[in-house]
């Protein structure tokens, strides 16, 4: 199968990328529809997915493309929305004046605390970065400065506005969600094209070779952890406004490892992939109510599954970009 | 004794290795080796299996750090660099086993040389600027003159690891030539060619010199060592043993007693055949 994908001439491949862009641009355009067309239930998993779907793909950068095995990402993601939360009802910030905050200060965390491990081998590295969780949930837990609530979190924040109107409802949220959304895939889809993302994608694949080249792979891999924990920082905030609440419990380990296996069963540095694993890991239980404690075990058997017929993940990358 | 003199830069040498040495664990790898490389030669460093060529190369490119010696780049001490300062430096490296990139196409492959031109930054990257758009062009532009160099240019899509092996050291060697370095090492650059494809590499190796980039090489096959260098450095348990032009390693009787020494594997050697056809002469 491999060797057919290979021996597409570039024309097809251009026109299949073309093809599912478009694919992908009429099924945001038709997911705009679903407050109009679907129940308040469905408008709220709407948001949530777009939110998570954020998450998961600034996992991917780390993992996917720079391969390095971070099973602590929920970390940033709880940075950005605790600091979204704190500045919200400590300071009285408007909530969306504290994206670029959240956003800044998740992705100084992320290079912050990946400049000293970087240079671990991956299962080393998967060790510390779970144990960055464990210390991110434990200090939120224990109503760090005062400002993190405990165990039970913080509540009441209230939505966005702008120019004086609120916007509060689940409509104008899911909207809100729906277009970072968009903007966060326009930034994948650069992020492939440039120097930046092909020079992850060096080290991921052939770490010494790419340092022979003049990469500076520290450097680049404290770069991939910035950029990846800025986006999931960003969706911290989403996910704030989203709950009006956040609290330790949704930042855990296990949440960290269900980010991890959705790159790896979606499909690794793969846009399509990694939508498609959120998908399978937060809508599809979803259809299933009655099943929806069953979740993990549904996505724990899919896992295992694909691992094991199919370890490039569902809809693997496509090899090559140009 | 004029010290001062001594002190000056030889002229036209580019890179000076001066008593290098490594050990791993209790083994002494590489010990005591001096050699020069002066501007616009091409230099084969051979000796029998395990005699610590590759050390040798790592050791340049930073990928080892000598625990003895110094290695001088320009008259400037470089030892112990690590191998992107060395890349900045102007050395680029092929390796013994390929290291392409795999599932990615020989184009991205080759572009990964020009990394230390690129001037895009990392938000013109994710938001897709004109000027960054310009330099993808001018990168693949680039990459491809030189793919079409090395007659790879029809596969310059294709991803470059499902390529025959006589292309894909091809596409590792475009890969440092689009560089344009000042010197350039190829780790055996004929292992695994048929016949055709090491005689085409030949004229390969002097095409690079003749563009002006210094070529230093491990190489087993003889008939591309005898015919493409000017000079031989041959080393054996991580010592030299012989230095000289082709003509004078071939009658060394250092190398060879250093190749007869050699297990019978080594029959098929035309160095070593050559020895023997001297010896029984």
């Amino acid at each position: 199968m491999d060797k057919h994908m290979n021996q597409a001439t570039p024309a097809a491949q251009a026109g299949r990328t073309r093809a599912l862009r478009l694919a992908g641009i009429a099924l945001w355009l038709l997911g705009l529809l679903i407050p109009q067309l679907l129940s308040p239930a469905w408008i709220t998993i709407g948001g949530i997915f777009a939110i998570y779907s954020i998450v998961a793909l600034s996992q991917d950068i780390v993992l996917g493309r720079a391969g390095m095995y971070d099973m602590g990402h929920a970390v940033y993601f709880g940075i950005g929305a605790y600091v979204s939360a704190i500045l919200s009802l400590s300071f009285n910030w408007p909530i969306l004046w504290t994206i670029p905050v959240a956003i800044v200060l998740a992705a100084a965390l992320g290079a912050i605390l990946s400049a000293p491990i970087v240079k671990l081998r991956g299962d080393y590295l998967l060790v510390v970065t779970i144990g960055f969780n464990a210390i991110f949930v434990l200090a939120m837990q224990n109503n760090l400065f005062g400002l993190t609530g405990g165990a039970d979190g913080l509540f009441g924040i209230s939505g966005p506005s702008l120019f004086g109107h609120m916007f509060g409802t689940q409509s104008d949220l899911f909207y809100l969600n729906w277009v970072v959304l968009a903007v966060v895939l326009w930034l994948m889809n650069n992020l492939d094209r440039s120097s930046l993302g092909r020079t992850f994608r060096y080290i991921k694949h052939d770490e010494l070779a790419a340092t022979t080249l003049g990469v500076n792979a520290r450097n680049y891999k404290v770069a991939a952890f910035a950029l990846s924990a800025g986006l999931a920082g960003l969706a911290g905030t989403l996910f704030a406004m989203q709950l009006s609440a956040v609290s330790p419990g949704s930042f855990r380990f296990t949440d960290s490892v269900v980010l991890f296996a959705i790159v790896l069963v979606g499909g690794q540095a793969s846009v399509p992939g990694v939508l498609l694993g959120t998908a399978m890991m937060f809508v599809v239980p979803q259809i299933f109510t009655e099943f929806a404690q069953y979740r993990y075990l549904a996505f724990g058997v899919a896992m295992i599954l694909v691992m094991i017929l199919r370890p490039q993940g569902i809809w693997p990358a496509r090899k090559g970009v140009i | 004794m004029n010290t001062a003199v001594s002190q000056q830069p030889d002229a036209g040498v580019l890179l000076e290795l001066d008593g290098i040495g490594i050990s791993f664990g209790g083994l002494r790898a590489v010990d005591d080796l001096s050699f020069k490389i002066r501007r616009g030669e091409i230099v084969g460093l051979i000796g029998p299996n395990g005699a610590g060529k590759t050390t040798v190369f790592n050791m340049i490119t930073g990928v080892y750090r000598p625990t003895d010696g110094r290695i001088r780049w320009h008259g400037r001490d470089i030892t112990g660099l690590a191998p992107h300062r060395i890349a900045e430096a102007g050395i680029r490296r092929t390796f013994q086993t390929i290291r392409l990139f795999q599932d990615m196409t020989v184009l991205e492959n080759v572009i990964a040389g020009q990394h230390l031109k690129m001037r895009q930054s990392w938000w013109q990257g994710l938001l897709n600027t004109p000027a960054q758009r310009r330099e993808e062009r001018e990168l693949v532009e680039h990459a491809m003159e030189v793919l079409q160099k090395l007659d790879l240019a029809d596969v310059a899509h294709e991803i470059a690891t499902s390529l025959p092996y006589g292309a894909q050291r091809r596409v590792e060697m475009a890969r440092t030539l689009v560089a344009k370095p000042e010197l350039i090492i190829l780790d055996e650059p004929a292992a695994g060619l048929n016949e055709q494809e090491s005689a085409g590499l030949n004229d390969t190796i002097r095409a690079i010199r003749d563009a002006g980039i210094t070529v230093i090489l491990v190489e087993h096959d003889m008939s591309v060592v005898m015919n493409v260098t000017d000079n031989i450095v041959v080393i054996n348990f991580g010592k030299k043993i012989a230095e000289g032009k082709p003509a004078e390693i071939r009658s060394n009787p250092l190398v060879i007693e250093a190749y007869l020494g050699q297990d019978d594997e080594e029959e098929d050697d035309p160095l070593l055949n050559a020895v023997h056809d001297q010896v029984n002469a």
